[in-house]
């Protein structure tokens, strides 16, 4: 049995859901799931890992009080090392772009990341390149592969299985010269654009950084994260984290709403692997809404407080 | 089924949407069919919209002069028509024209002396204090960036300029488009989009009719040529139209920069359009506080005649399709940072590239054609948007006089114009011509 | 006390991108500086024009053709420049080892910055393996930075919302982000100093790299074709809402 690990990532003390499909994505006969767990309590997390298919939970436990990349990288090399794995699999996150990097680059291993598609026998990847522009099939060589993958590209599928949990302590060595002074977080990203499931973008139709409001309180409803075009983050009304696009995000959730954008090439690089995309603007010639999958021509100060309404009774 | 007309206007850009305006407002049944999904979204749409006089020629001036007086007069214009996209807005910001051996400005100004066009002469210190940002060296003659030359440094001054109060740009080039639609639309003209031309149907030395691209035939004795770059494409297919004209026309590519003013400077509320042989630009406010960068096409450039279909597909290759060349960015911004010595110039090229429908001579060719009914308003050599109504209502009259019996390749129309009074020899515009070498060959016309 | 940035000659991201052969690209197209990189050289020469730092040396591996990247990168500050020639395509595992050795050979570091990554290849890991190779500490996504001669603190955006401040002993790789400042992009004066700022020129084939065991190749490069047929919803405000509830409800199962 060949040794898949499966980096593990945590949101509110729940395992990320993307994780399930990452496992889905691994699993094969003659191959073993081993989740890492980093810095989080592993008992909790191990129920939710046996039913995707996941034997073992590596529970690592790092002496670095809180999130510190360069000692959870060592960590994870380290646990690799212990539990004879060469192939990593991670998602394509905040915490994957921070700490699979690191990982490869310790190990001196190929890395890519934001596979679409991931061929784990033939070391071989699919990722996107030029901006969303090209698709690149991509082969690793090595004794080590890393592979950092885009959220939701496979589906989660359960296969029950029961798990041993194994403590691994690890102790950062001094003197590294990477220091954490604090972790702050200003509250205005509850919802991580890259993974979430469904997000809703404003663009220069939204005319202000008040009217952002309308697309929040929609997106409350269906736990959605809101994004924007470069035209709203270039005029200050909402900060650059929620710029998707060529020189933003890059997304790929399962819906995808544009409201008031006219879909640039640049922002088509940053959300053009949506499931569906649906345009509301006020202009029919708009270029999104000749690449959609459904487009409204009309005012969004209308339909927004109108489709408010509607997800608020379908929650009720 | 065949629709029948009186008049099929090919193109609903800025030159085709005025005819069809004045031929309704003269009572004709106009059809104007188009190619893209609504009026002025092609050529029009990349146009900078200038309005200002200088030409070489007196009858330029004069056209262009009372040009300016439609688009301060737009709402009359448009008979207070409602548009729901809105007003497209004339930014009369004023327009410096600087004296350089670029320009032939002494005609110029002897031109704007005969025509009465309001303007005042500028010293090199009178300048500064408009415009405080700018360094009146003369760079000339215009380089290259890739020319050793272009790096000397400068050793004389400008002398100077012109500046007219009237002038400036339309902000919305595709919208004023628009706007003569609605009006023409509210006189009775109809518009049909997404309609390719493919065929100019003719019998008896007479068109007969259009065919598009789906098999659909509309029907009409007049059918005006006004497609912009597509031009020639459509006098080709109109039986012995292309033959006939002594004056052709070609597609030409045309690169327009947008480049960040100086932080300092409000140039989108304080700035003038500037046209500076000297560096062989022309600069208008945009919005973001940028300057539009025109080039005025000097002779050291190189010229990418292109088919337009090929362009708009993006398929002629690096400098011959539709994207901006860092070569060329380089160039129209390193230029006008010469003259604008804080002016910081971004890596990457942001601005529009288009076509001008170009005539040999630069000079457009307002006209009736070899085939009966057939008339052309084409040529416009990125120059012409600022004449367009005038065009508008000199085209519907010459159409008019010439289907009343006039024979104008003998006695040239005389279009009297609505402002300034001057009468206009429409035979100046003859396809016929020789090529005028009075023209500046280029865009200033 | 040299600052180093390593500078990346990419397609603007707005060129047309036309595939040619099974993995690679026609690159007759507008070629510059990898954004996030003006970013980088924005800081240094910020942190230079406040004293400290001696030297800004940028740094690029590259076709012949780089040296335009480089040229633009002297225009914003570098004071010179290095160009590690080669004709070929390079992965970051070999791109990170050919920037090591030129910057050990060259002078040294307090700061080595790069983007926090390149717009063609996208493969966010440069940065990582050139600290790795240099025995450095490393930060990606940097959005602030506080320089002094024992180290930098630098602010890394980890995602919307989330800040973390980490301080690291110099000399260190930091990767900036677009959130670190506005470009400052050259004026033509500017542009006049930099052509007479030296490029030296090195061959790949002549650095003293190890061949490394591992790799990445580009077997096959593809268009991505993206094919929707757009369908309208129409209605009252109130009708479309359904209509959207609908979709999310039935087609995408979001809800």
């Amino acid at each position: 049995m060949q040794p898949i690990g499966l980096l593990i990532e945590f949101k509110g003390g729940q395992i990320k859901p993307a994780n399930f499909g990452m496992a889905t994505a691994a699993r094969a006969e003659n191959r073993q799931l081993v989740a890492l767990v980093v810095d989080t309590p592993a008992n909790d997390a191990k129920a939710a890992l046996e039913a995707y298919g996941v034997t073992r939970v590596v529970n690592i436990r790092t002496d670095s009080n809180g999130w510190n990349p360069a000692v959870h990288a060592a960590a994870v090399v380290a646990a690799m090392q212990e539990n004879g794995i060469t192939t990593l699999i991670g998602l394509t996150s905040p915490t994957g772009r921070e700490l699979l990097p690191r990982v490869a680059a310790r190990l001196d291993a190929p890395l890519v990341m934001d596979c679409i598609d991931i061929d784990l026998d033939a070391h071989r990847v699919k990722t996107s390149q030029y901006s969303g522009k090209t698709i690149a099939t991509i082969s690793m060589t090595g004794s080590h592969f890393i592979y950092g993958m885009r959220a939701n590209v496979v589906a989660p599928e359960e296969a029950p299985a029961a798990a041993e949990v194994i403590d691994f302590p690890f102790a950062a060595d001094q003197g590294s010269g990477f220091e954490v002074i604090e972790t702050r977080t200003d509250g205005s990203g509850s919802q991580h654009l890259a993974e979430s499931d469904i997000i809703i973008s404003g663009g220069r139709g939204l005319k202000n950084a008040e009217n952002f409001k309308l697309l929040f309180d929609c997106a409350r409803h269906l736990n959605a994260a809101v994004g924007a075009s470069r035209v709203a983050v270039d005029n200050g009304w909402v900060p650059y984290a929620m710029q998707v696009g060529q020189t933003g995000v890059k997304v790929n959730p399962k819906v995808y709403m544009a409201v008031g954008i006219s879909g640039s090439i640049q922002h088509f690089a940053g959300m053009k692997t949506a499931k569906t995309v649906i345009a509301i603007n006020t202009d029919a010639k708009a270029a999104i809404m000749a690449n959609c999958d459904y487009f409204v021509v009309g005012d969004l100060f209308d339909i927004l407080p109108a489709l408010e309404k509607a997800l608020a009774s379908v929650k009720r | 089924m065949t629709k029948k007309y009186d008049a099929i206007i090919i193109g609903a850009g800025v030159i085709g949407a005025p005819i069809a305006y004045e031929l309704s407002k003269m009572g004709y049944k106009t059809m104007s069919v188009d190619k893209l999904p609504d009026a002025g979204e092609g050529s029009t749409a990349g146009s900078c919209a200038i309005v200002r006089a200088h030409y070489s020629t007196e009858d330029g001036v004069a056209f262009a002069y009372e040009g300016f007086k439609y688009w301060l007069d737009w709402e009359n214009y448009l008979d207070h028509v409602k548009d729901e996209k809105g007003l497209a807005k004339f930014m009369n910001t004023g327009s410096l024209l600087i004296k350089s051996q670029g320009h032939k400005w002494q005609n110029v100004k002897k031109h704007y002396d005969a025509v009465g066009v309001q303007y005042k002469e500028l010293t090199n210190e009178e300048i500064l204090e408009m415009i405080p940002v700018l360094d009146l060296h003369e760079f000339w003659p215009v380089k290259r960036p890739e020319d050793p030359a272009f790096w000397e440094d400068p050793t004389k001054m400008l002398e100077g300029g012109l500046f007219c109060p009237e002038g400036g740009y339309v902000n919305d080039p595709a919208l004023s488009a628009h706007n003569i639609m609605r009006a023409a639309e509210a006189k009775g003209a109809t518009f049909m989009f997404n309609a390719e031309v493919v065929n100019i149907r003719a019998a008896e030395g007479k068109v007969q009719g259009i065919t598009l691209a789906d098999g659909t035939e509309i029907d009409a004795p007049v059918v005006v040529n006004c497609a912009g770059p597509h031009s020639f494409k459509v006098n080709q297919m109109a039986p012995g139209v292309w033959e006939g004209c002594n004056i052709k026309t070609k597609a030409l590519r045309h690169e327009v920069m947008y480049c960040p003013a100086p932080e300092d400077y409000d140039y989108l509320n304080k700035g003038y359009h500037q046209s500076d042989g000297d560096i062989g630009c022309y600069v208008r406010p945009e919005v973001g506080n940028m300057y539009l960068i025109g080039s005025e096409d000097p002779e050291c450039d190189p010229q990418e005649w292109v088919d337009p279909d090929e362009f708009y597909a993006g398929k002629g290759g690096h400098g011959r399709d539709n994207q901006l060349s860092e070569e060329q960015w380089k160039a129209q911004c390193y230029r006008l940072g010469r003259r604008v010595p804080t002016l910081q110039v971004p890596n990457q090229p942001k601005g529009v590239v288009d076509l001008y429908d170009c005539s040999d001579d630069w000079i457009p060719v307002y006209d009736k054609s070899d085939l009966g009914g057939f008339y052309m308003a084409v040529g416009t050599s990125g120059n012409q948007y600022k004449n367009a109504p005038v065009v508008g209502r000199m085209m519907a009259e010459l159409i008019d006089a010439c289907e009343k019996g006039l024979d104008h390749d003998k006695e040239p129309f005389q279009y009297k114009m609505k402002y300034t009074g001057r009468t206009l020899d429409v035979g100046f515009f003859s396809r016929k011509r020789e090529i005028n070498y009075n023209s500046s060959f280029s865009v200033n016309g | 006390m040299n600052i180093y940035v390593c500078v990346k000659h990419v397609p603007d991201s707005a060129a047309t991108i036309t595939v040619e052969g099974d993995n690679a690209i026609n690159e007759k197209i507008t070629w510059l500086m990898n954004p996030y990189d003006e970013h980088a050289l924005t800081e240094a020469a910020r942190i230079k024009a406040a004293g400290k730092a001696v030297e800004i040396v940028a740094v690029c591996l590259g076709k012949p053709a780089a040296e335009n990247t480089l040229r633009s990168a002297m225009a914003m500050g570098a004071d010179r420049s290095i160009l590690i020639e080669t004709d070929q395509y390079h992965d970051s595992i070999i791109t990170a080892r050919a920037l090591a050795a030129a910057i050990r050979k060259d002078g040294t570091p307090w700061i080595i910055f790069t983007g926090k990554e390149s717009i063609d290849s996208e493969g966010m890991q440069t940065q990582f393996r050139l600290a790795q190779h240099l025995g450095l500490p490393v930060a990606t996504n940097v959005i602030k930075i506080n320089a002094d001669s024992g180290g930098v603190t630098v602010e890394c955006e980890r995602e919307a919302g989330t800040i973390d401040v980490y301080r690291m002993a110099a000399p260190c790789v930091v990767g900036a982000g677009k959130g670190l400042n506005n470009p400052n992009y050259p004026t033509f004066p500017d542009i006049v100093r930099s052509r007479k700022k030296p490029v030296k020129r090195i061959d790949l084939a002549e650095q003293a790299i190890d061949r490394p065991a591992a790799g990445m190749q580009i077997r096959e490069l593809v268009p991505a074709v993206e094919q929707r047929t757009p369908k309208a919803l129409a209605g009252s405000a109130a009708d479309i809402a359904a209509q959207i509830v609908d979709i999310l409800k039935n087609e995408a199962k979001v809800i």
